[in-house]
């Protein structure tokens, strides 16, 4: 007991440290930066980030905003009018390097003998004949039709790439400044990467500067009705202050930058940091009313050692199951497990150390006597119906969960991953619906591109090219394809007479293309061509453009790519922003599946060390496997998907959740051991620790509660499961746990225990004899 | 009285405002017709670099002359050898678009090209097609912003900023700055800043020949686009004034049989 003895005498030194510590974290913290770039959640060893690189570097990058116009008809004067007037603006600014529309896209064709080179739309149509006439030669337009206006003609899209240096705010500003400059009837959509990562950008600085003060209030209040005591508001609070400076001020310090994934790191700290420190004060207030006589050194004594075991074990399956995190393949998940690990080790050494050393120098509170058992309260009532349920009727009890369980559980056939990252934002987000128009009207959303290495002149290569595109095309899910030899065969068409052989071919020989792309290079714009062929002809890219509604579609797609990277021998890489966003798909299937089996493994390991039983490790695993079967059942039925945010569920729920089965094991044994029956000493259990149990609970899905004030939807549906599992965990603790308890009698609760008789029987508790 | 010599000192003064306005105008029309040609013969190697060391290079044989109001001019591909004998021949009318021709052996026939998309890149390089052409000085705005040393010349330092939009679009560039050989009156370098009034380009003329119609012709040429690093350098193997080619070397017929 030297640890009481050595913390009352210095408190002064257990007090400042932290503040200290604190104080001096908050320095790196005002260098923390939000990084909104998605494809940097992935390491940068995985071959799709390397694969993008090197397409970047051959042909330059290409990010482009999409800035989707959606009227009854785009070739009417107005709209083409805005168009062609953003169009030219964004040509003219420098922050963007490349645009693409029906004013800028090329139309190449033969006509009359004579090769007609210019933009899709010269001239805007005066009349509904040369409007008719411009749409049939649009229709004919493959670099136009399907790329730069929908087949439909409802539809128009124009691209706009930023230079480099130009910030994805800047552009996305740009871009709408342009837009209010240039208005109109149109409905317009923005998309693209840079406008998603502006808008995550902007979310994840608005979450980060509502949901922390929010979450700290709302904790606040909590703590007042649960304690009705500012020492119960104010102690448990500064732990998590400090807690959540330490965990996130670790983020710039290991050089780490804010993502989306790192608002759940303040979250998860407002949430499980005053865990401890909750149970400190419930205990400290149950003994004040036990014990009147009592002063604070000796109840403080008494609390920290009654309960320093439970806490320290219940924060280590925390640290262990966030920690389980770290095995995750996205880098952001790794960090948050990481800083979040140490923002729990961090609690608990505060709420063992700084705050009974604040505590203990507070004059004694108000003797409340309904905190020594809840009986008569309304929770207590409760608690009493759930001791009942669980002490007369264990079986019907178990039965009851099992059948929640197989209905729930059902749902798991349901469940899906998340494939797309703009589902990061909620459903009618504008993202969200141009994303849906360019799957309906256009060729999809997802682009990757196969690149080719070689004589880029050489017209076999450029015909495997063609017959690959034809290959994709003819699949459901892939909407365009666009190459170096899509361009030569236009050439080629504009170049000859219908009725000659060569129209519509690739030539026969490399002077024919040659030939041809000289020209083509000739016509105005080389970096135009430089997209699909780089500067000295050996490297050449085919555009992808394609749909994918599940995984399976997506593979199904990606399959058909990889085959041909296989196949051909100039064919060599396959990349693009479509294959980060399918790695990160399937890192979160994996990273899911990795981190739960290591929580699991690590948190059933940690339960049979502490009770030294298989049956306690078996035992306490019980509520998790439940919980987290209905929770992903609960998602396959809800249609939420496994995305970045809900895949770290599982271990955040594992090592929060057994925590109420730990309490509750370790106050029934020591009632157990006080003498008393099983039922008597569930009931006991559930008045007393039951409280602290449920405020502990309540309180930790409270703290994640503010997360359904998020803007970012993942992070809303990451609430409500996190809610669900926490929700379960806890009637499993009070209810599940309790029926298995009477009805198996396992033996590890009737090991030795710290003895709560001692309190009762008026004898000096050996912490507090001490002091 | 005393206010009339007030008023003929005001005006003056507004006139002095005035001068280096003109000045620089002429100044600049001066330079234009210091390498004013009606007729030439030339063979050219243009180098196109991309900034990563990459080089591509042509070889140009170049016949320009004018008839009737009409420069005709023919371009033939001597090197590389996969293009070459390639041809284009181009009708520079000063009322009306272009006409032009292209003759691809590969194909051996000649094609006509109607391009409404000439105003950009001269042969995929960083000279557009408009630096090829004669400036009209009429289109800018001319200012005399002083003087500058540029490889050991004195020159005038004048900028032309372009009377408008249309005018901008036309030429790729808000406005430039001439750097103006005092008394030769031989554009040594030129700057183009960009619609966002940002360096773009940088033209640099030199080698300058005293040609047989007392005109100078710069044999090298090089222009850097600051912006993405890339370079192109036309430099002259062959320079002839004036041409003995008969009108019917400049027509479509003839590509075919060059």
């Amino acid at each position: 007991m030297n640890y009481e003895r050595t913390l009352f005498r210095y408190s002064r030194i257990f007090i400042l440290l932290p503040v200290l510590v604190a104080l001096a974290l908050m320095i790196p913290l005002r260098h923390a930066r939000i990084n909104p770039d998605l494809n940097a959640y992935l390491p940068g060893e995985l071959p799709a980030r390397q694969n993008l690189a090197r397409l970047e570097e051959a042909f330059g990058k290409y990010e482009p905003i999409l800035i989707f116009f959606e009227t009854d008809d785009v070739l009417k004067t107005p709209t083409l009018e805005r168009i062609r007037g953003l169009s030219k603006a964004l040509n003219r600014s420098l922050k963007f390097n490349r645009v693409a529309s029906l004013f800028d896209t090329k139309n190449i064709r033969g006509e009359d003998g004579a090769m007609i080179v210019g933009p899709v739309v010269k001239r805007i149509p005066e009349s509904e004949a040369q409007r008719e006439r411009l749409r049939e030669e649009i229709r004919g337009n493959e670099l136009a039709y399907g790329l730069v206006v929908s087949e439909d003609f409802h539809y128009a899209l124009l691209l706009a790439n930023p230079a480099k240096g130009v910030s994805d705010d800047e552009a996305v500003a740009m871009v709408k400044a342009l837009l209010k400059h240039h208005p109109g009837e149109e409905k317009v959509y923005l998309n693209g990467m840079p406008y998603l990562k502006s808008e995550i950008q902007a979310r994840t600085t608005r979450d980060m500067a509502i949901l922390l003060p929010l979450g700290l209030l709302v904790m606040a209040v909590f703590l007042y009705m649960s304690f009705r005591e500012k020492r119960g508001v104010l102690l448990p609070l500064s732990v998590v202050a400090l807690s959540i400076i330490l965990s996130m001020g670790l983020l710039p310090l290991f050089g780490w930058e804010l993502s989306i994934i790192a608002i759940l790191a303040p979250i998860l700290m407002i949430a499980i940091a005053n865990n401890y420190g909750i149970h400190i004060i419930a205990r400290y207030q149950e003994l004040n009313a036990l014990r009147p006589d009592w002063n604070m050194r000796q109840i403080v004594g008494h609390a920290l050692w009654h309960l320093d075991k439970p806490i320290l074990f219940t924060a280590l399956t925390t640290i262990v199951g966030v920690l389980g995190l770290a095995t995750h393949i996205m880098l952001p998940a790794r960090q948050m497990g990481i800083v979040s690990a140490i923002g729990v080790a961090f609690a608990l050494l505060l709420s063992l150390s700084f705050l009974p050393a604040i505590l203990v120098n507070m004059k004694k509170g108000k003797v409340r006597s309904g905190f020594a058992e809840v009986r008569h309260s309304w929770p207590g009532r409760l608690l009493g119906r759930l001791a009942d349920v669980s002490t007369h009727h264990p079986r019907l009890a178990a039965g009851t969960f099992a059948a929640f369980l197989i209905i729930l559980g059902l749902g798991l056939t349901r469940l899906h991953v998340s494939i797309h990252n703009e589902n990061i934002l909620p459903p009618k987000h504008p993202l969200r619906l141009s994303t849906a128009i360019a799957n309906e009207h256009f060729g999809g959303i997802q682009h990757a591109t196969l690149m080719w290495e070689g004589d880029m002149k050489d017209p076999a290569i450029l015909r495997r090219m063609e017959a690959a595109a034809q290959q994709l095309e003819a699949l459901p899910e892939v909407g365009k394809v666009v190459s170096l030899a899509t361009v030569v065969r236009k050439m080629s068409e504009a170049l000859n007479d219908p009725a000659d052989p060569r129209y519509g071919n690739i030539p026969e020989t490399r002077e024919a293309v040659a030939q041809y792309l000289e020209l083509y290079s000739m016509s105005g714009e080389p970096e135009g061509l430089e997209q699909l062929v780089d500067f000295g002809y050996t490297r050449a890219s085919m555009a992808v453009q394609f749909r994918a509604g599940s995984l399976k579609q997506f593979r199904q797609a990606i399959g058909q790519m990889e085959a041909i990277v296989k196949k051909d021998p100039n064919c060599v890489l396959l990349g693009g922003q479509s294959l980060l966003e399918y790695e990160l798909a399937t890192s979160v299937v994996r990273g899911q599946a990795y981190s739960l089996a290591f929580a699991s493994v690590a948190i059933a390991l940690l339960l049979f060390l502490i009770f030294r039983s298989v049956a306690a490790g078996l035992m306490g695993g019980l509520p998790l496997a439940f919980a987290l079967i209905c929770n992903f059942g609960l998602m396959g039925w809800l249609g939420i998907r496994l995305d970045i945010a809900t895949s770290l569920l599982s271990s955040i729920a594992i090592g929060i959740g057994v925590d109420y089965t730990i309490h509750f094991f370790w106050r029934l044994r020591c009632e157990l051991e006080g003498g008393l029956s099983y039922a008597r000493a569930i009931q006991k259990t559930l008045f007393t620790t039951g409280r602290g149990i449920t405020i502990n609970a309540i309180s930790v899905m409270l703290g994640f509660a503010v997360l359904f004030c998020s803007a970012l939807s993942i992070l809303k549906a990451f609430a409500l499961l996190i809610l669900f599992s926490l929700l379960l965990c806890l009637l499993c603790a009070l209810v599940l746990i309790p029926a298995l308890s009477i009805w198996l009698k396992p033996h590890f609760l009737t090991k030795n225990c710290k003895h709560e008789k001692e309190i009762h029987d008026g004898r000096r508790p050996r912490a507090a004899a001490i002091l | 009285m005393k206010r009339k010599y007030m008023m003929a000192a005001a005006l003056a003064l507004l006139l002095s405002f005035n001068l280096p306005g003109q000045d620089a105008r002429q100044i600049a029309e001066k330079a234009n017709e210091a390498i004013e040609f009606k007729a030439m013969e030339m063979a050219a190697t243009l180098s196109i670099r991309d900034g990563r060391g990459n080089e591509r290079i042509r070889q140009i044989a170049t016949a320009s002359r004018t008839f009737g109001g009409v420069t005709k001019t023919l371009m033939k591909f001597l090197a590389p050898a996969d293009v070459k004998g390639a041809a284009m021949l181009i009708y520079d009318y000063e009322d009306r678009s272009d006409d032009m021709w292209i003759f691809l052996p590969a194909l051996r026939k000649t094609r006509r090209i109607v391009s409404s998309e000439k105003g950009k890149s001269f042969m995929g390089s960083e000279f557009s097609n408009a630096d090829m052409a004669r400036p009209n000085a009429g289109q800018f705005n001319h200012k005399l912003l002083g003087s500058a040393t540029i490889a050991g010349k004195d020159c005038w330092k004048v900028e032309s900023t372009c009377l408008n939009e249309d005018i901008e679009d036309e030429l790729g560039y808000s406005r430039q700055v001439a750097y103006i050989e005092k008394g030769a009156y031989l554009t040594r370098q030129a700057e183009y800043y960009d619609f966002d009034g940002k360096l773009f380009k940088v033209l640099s003329l030199s080698r300058f020949e005293k040609q047989a119609n007392g005109k100078y012709f710069a044999f090298h040429m090089e222009m850097q686009n600051r912006q993405n690093g890339r370079s192109s350098v036309i430099a002259i193997g062959r320079f002839q004034v004036g041409s003995g080619l008969e009108e019917s070397y400049f027509s479509a017929a003839n590509l075919e049989k060059l």
